[in-house]
């Protein structure tokens, strides 16, 4: 018998499925670090951006722990680890011609960042 | 991976054109692709990191020019191959028996 | 094994299905008949996302937060279980967070790698916001993209991008507009669009 039957469907929309991990892992950056975003290129599956790649932040707001894609992807474990919302200027981005109020907030995982 | 999917920044993608009071599917076909993918989800198949990574697989052209559920429907016929879920003829061959009977 | 040829109204029997059409079909008639999956529960997702969640529940989650500043309040620090409070959890919004627009920060959503959207408030996303021109210029040219959408701000309002590039959700809080004093809740609700609940509109009375 299938897995989702009828019956199942409204409980399972209105459950969802959730990447928070409930594990007491040590936030290793708090908010108000500034860090600088690792220049990795895996060929493998990652949520690190290249727009982001190498750019130096400011740590935001930490949403918890969560299951890592990068590894999910290829059956390698969920290797819980910290979010956290993580504040770019455009002119760190995308250059000095830039206006300086113009931010880009993206979730970085503790494995993209290093502390600046 | 370094990939086609890996937008932001890029120039000269085009106008984005937003249409007002799309309806939420455009086809019969979307519909039956949206459902398919919660149900393969919810039989544990996949995990959304492998299809989302399927879909980064998709050939670079092909990802831009095809439409948004093409790229669920070529997510699904890989990894549903790669797993042995299902085997590229089962799907051609029940390809040609439709085609035989709707023409 | 026979199948049914089906019938469907949008499919008039002088024109061929297409390849993708057919590859639809045979995806959905092969996992059917190998039991794995059930139509009919594909019917009712679909029908579920057609007809019952939708961007009026995000509508309803604003104009609560603008009558009542405890669960403003509640909703900024705790998105997920605030929406709750309303009913509205589940797939893709598992968890949550609401960023406020303001007399002087205006805040867009995007999901860059692909297409995350809150769907239990918002409903599954429009074409644009899931196609590349959207999720390529937003995080570099915001203003191109709102005058794209009519949408015009002071060179002093504070522009923030949110790329929702992991599993968090964004759903935008935009501004109350002027003269909506002593409206209630359903019709303050009424005005709030989906774009703007996205970033790329605004809330007029």
């Amino acid at each position: 018998m299938p897995t989702l039957t009828k019956e199942i469907v409204p409980g399972l929309i209105a459950t969802g499925a959730s990447c928070r991990i409930d594990e007491d892992i040590p936030a290793p950056f708090k908010i108000g670090d500034q860090v600088e975003i690792k220049n990795i290129n895996p060929v493998t599956h990652t949520r690190l951006p290249r727009y982001v790649r190498g750019k130096k932040g400011v740590v935001d707001r930490d949403h918890g722990v969560f299951s890592f894609p990068d590894t999910g992807a290829h059956g390698l474990g969920h290797k819980p680890q910290h979010v956290y919302s993580v504040k770019f200027s455009f002119q760190e981005l995308w250059g000095e011609d830039y206006p300086g109020n113009m931010y880009l907030y993206i979730d970085m995982f503790d494995d993209y960042m290093r502390a600046a | 991976m370094n990939g086609i999917h890996d937008l932001g920044g890029m120039d000269g993608i085009g106008p984005i054109n937003p249409k007002q009071n799309e309806p939420v599917f455009h086809d019969e076909w979307e519909r039956r692709m949206f459902g398919m993918f919660i149900s393969c989800f919810a039989g544990g198949h996949y995990n959304v990191d492998e299809f989302r990574h399927a879909i980064e697989r998709m050939d670079p052209a092909h990802y831009l020019e095809s439409s948004y559920y093409e790229h669920w429907l070529k997510s699904l016929e890989t990894l549903l191959v790669e797993k042995g879920v299902v085997t590229e003829e089962e799907l051609e061959a029940r390809k040609k028996d439709i085609a035989m009977e709707d023409a | 094994m026979a199948h049914d040829h089906d019938h469907d109204h949008d499919h008039p029997h002088n024109k061929p299905l297409s390849d993708v059409e057919l590859r639809v079909k045979a995806l959905e008639s092969v996992l059917t008949e190998k039991d794995l999956i059930d139509p009919e529960a594909i019917d009712l997702i679909v029908e579920t996302y057609e007809t019952k969640i939708g961007p009026r529940n995000g509508a309803k989650v604003v104009a609560k937060a603008w009558t009542d500043p405890d669960f403003k309040a509640r909703l900024l620090d705790d998105a997920t279980e605030a929406i709750k409070e309303l009913g509205f959890s589940g797939v893709q919004g598992e968890d949550m967070v609401v960023v406020e627009n303001t007399e002087d920060i205006h805040n867009i959503v995007v999901c860059t790698l692909c297409s995350c959207y809150p769907w239990p408030t918002l409903g599954l996303p429009p074409v644009w916001y899931k196609a590349a021109p959207y999720r390529a210029k937003v995080v570099k040219d915001p203003r191109g993209v709102l005058d794209e959408f009519g949408v015009s701000l002071p060179d002093s309002t504070e522009i923030r991008v949110w790329d929702s590039n992991a599993e968090l959700r964004y759903l935008v809080l935009p501004k109350r507009p002027d003269g909506t004093d002593g409206m209630n809740e359903d019709d303050l609700a009424n005005l709030v669009t989906r774009d703007s609940m996205i970033g790329t509109g605004l809330v007029s009375a």
